[in-house]
């Protein structure tokens, strides 16, 4: 065996891209990379190891003192050079951070919003029913849903709405072709929250009963000091893009799926107690996630592959969520799969805040779309799948 | 089987093992897990053991019973 095969370097990809249309093959790109090559170094991005073992994502999550943050989560950056709390902060400042609003993302705090997140699915799947027999629901549900439940808790006024996803469009899905819209537009999100912090201080957090995250904000200590208002616009601004798309990723691609297979539909539709371990399968194999960045804040070694202090760590979650290790054909969607440890909120001390959230939109989307739509397909049949887009679906009684 | 516990410097509050066996683990108010008090044996009920196989972060582990406690060692995965 050579060094370079011992080294994980035979099958080296220096082009690998998680991001755009990329994403289009990667699932083949992961096989390769799991079984010839799985660590290598990637040159996009100013260059990153990439690490796709299930069992090395997990090690690395585990250890935030060799796999830190800083300076960004988010490789390229999230149209603001600003480290995002609490995702860009590293121990023993991350845990204060994050302790602010985990009470508000528990199941059972999450459970209190059922009804309401129901209500919003049914009138969506109304609207959806209304617009006739060729629909994009990625417009008509995947992505209002989200947009709307996360704004009532979020305490976003109503009238705004509108103007949320061309910010998530330039800010997510535009920052590698184009950065400077996603900076300027990353500018007016910055400049939104700054208005409705002004806003909701002049009212007095003290008056506002509404409970909502940005109320939970501002009431906030850390280290018995209020939070100023950079740490302030820092968490709304991560709360905003990290709230709203991921859930519209996994709901659309769970109808994605769902569209182009028939009897896995009808097993849903049969068994709608199956919805929950279906929407995890639908999590593993169509990550709204599909990679996290770290610096190694130390020499390390992953596989045999050393890796520098300083040198950027992609998490390729998507891989290792189709890892022929931990997964029994692990390219099969199969929406019975009741062992499915997967890696889609990531794991460690960062795991997805909002994971509780997601499920249950996710879960309620599904049951409401299968209850109100009794008969869907995909009007393209080859369409691969997107996590953003539209997805248009041939609606039929 | 030993007795069941959450190892809390493990859990990260992802609530799997809540939403598939809830009658053993239950969630705090910041939102992680514990083995509710009296159910520390329930390791063998099949709930249960699709939780433990579900943990995105290993941490419900198994203190052996027969030593007193005082040894943790990590239930079978497989």
């Amino acid at each position: 065996m050579s060094t370079e095969t011992e080294r994980g370097l035979s099958h080296n990809k220096s082009d690998f891209d998680f991001h755009g249309r990329a994403l289009d093959n990667i699932f083949d790109d992961y096989q390769d990379m799991l079984a010839n090559g799985p660590v290598g170094h990637s040159d996009k991005y100013g260059g990153f190891w990439y690490i796709t073992k299930s069992e090395d994502i997990f090690n690395a999550e585990q250890d935030p003192d060799t796999f830190a943050v800083g300076p960004s989560m988010l490789l390229p950056a999230f149209g603001t050079d600003v480290p995002l709390i609490p995702i860009d902060i590293d121990p023993p400042t991350h845990a204060d951070f994050r302790k602010i609003l985990l009470p508000m993302f528990t199941p059972m705090n999450v459970s209190k919003l059922g009804p309401g997140m129901r209500e919003t699915a049914r009138q969506l799947c109304q609207e959806v029913l209304a617009a006739g027999d060729v629909v994009d629901v990625s417009a008509k549900l995947a992505r209002p849903m989200p947009t709307i439940i996360f704004s009532r808790l979020a305490g976003y006024p109503e009238q705004d709405w509108p103007i949320f996803d061309r910010w998530i469009d330039e800010i997510i899905y535009e920052r590698t072709a184009h950065p400077e819209t996603a900076y300027a537009a990353g500018r007016e999100l910055n400049d939104y929250f700054d208005r409705l912090l002004d806003e909701r201080e002049k009212a007095g957090p003290e008056a506002d009963a509404s409970n909502d995250l940005i109320t939970q904000l501002l009431k906030a200590e850390v280290k018995g000091r209020k939070l100023t208002r950079e740490e302030l616009l820092s968490y709304c601004y991560l709360l905003f893009l990290a709230g709203l798309d991921t859930t519209a990723w996994a709901i659309r691609s769970a109808l994605w799926y769902l569209a182009g297979n028939p009897q896995a539909q009808q097993q849903l539709r049969e068994d709608p107690d199956l919805i929950p371990t279906a929407a995890e399968e639908f999590l593993r194999t169509l990550s709204p996630v599909q990679a996290m960045a770290r610096t190694a804040k130390a020499d390390t070694v992953v596989r045999g592959q050393e890796i520098k202090a300083g040198e950027r760590v992609v998490l390729v979650f998507g891989a290792g969520n189709r890892d022929p290790e931990v997964y029994e054909e692990p390219n099969e969607i199969k929406i019975d799969r009741e062992d499915n440890r997967h890696l889609a909120f990531g794991g460690g001390i960062h795991r997805c805040l909002g994971s509780n959230l997601g499920r249950a939109e996710m879960v309620i989307a599904m049951e409401e779309f299968l209850k109100a739509v009794p008969h869907f397909e995909r009007a393209n049949n080859d369409e691969p799948w997107h996590g953003v887009g539209p997805l248009t679906l041939k609606i039929g009684a | 089987m030993g007795e069941l516990w959450v190892d809390g410097g493990r859990c990260q509050g992802h609530a799997r093992c809540w939403a598939l066996a809830p009658e053993t683990f239950e969630i705090d108010e910041e939102g992680y897990a514990h083995v509710i008090p009296g159910r520390e044996n329930s390791g063998d009920e099949p709930n249960v053991r699709k939780a433990i196989r579900n943990c995105p972060e290993r941490a419900i582990l198994e203190r052996e019973t027969d030593d007193a406690g005082e040894k943790a060692e990590e239930v079978s995965t497989s």
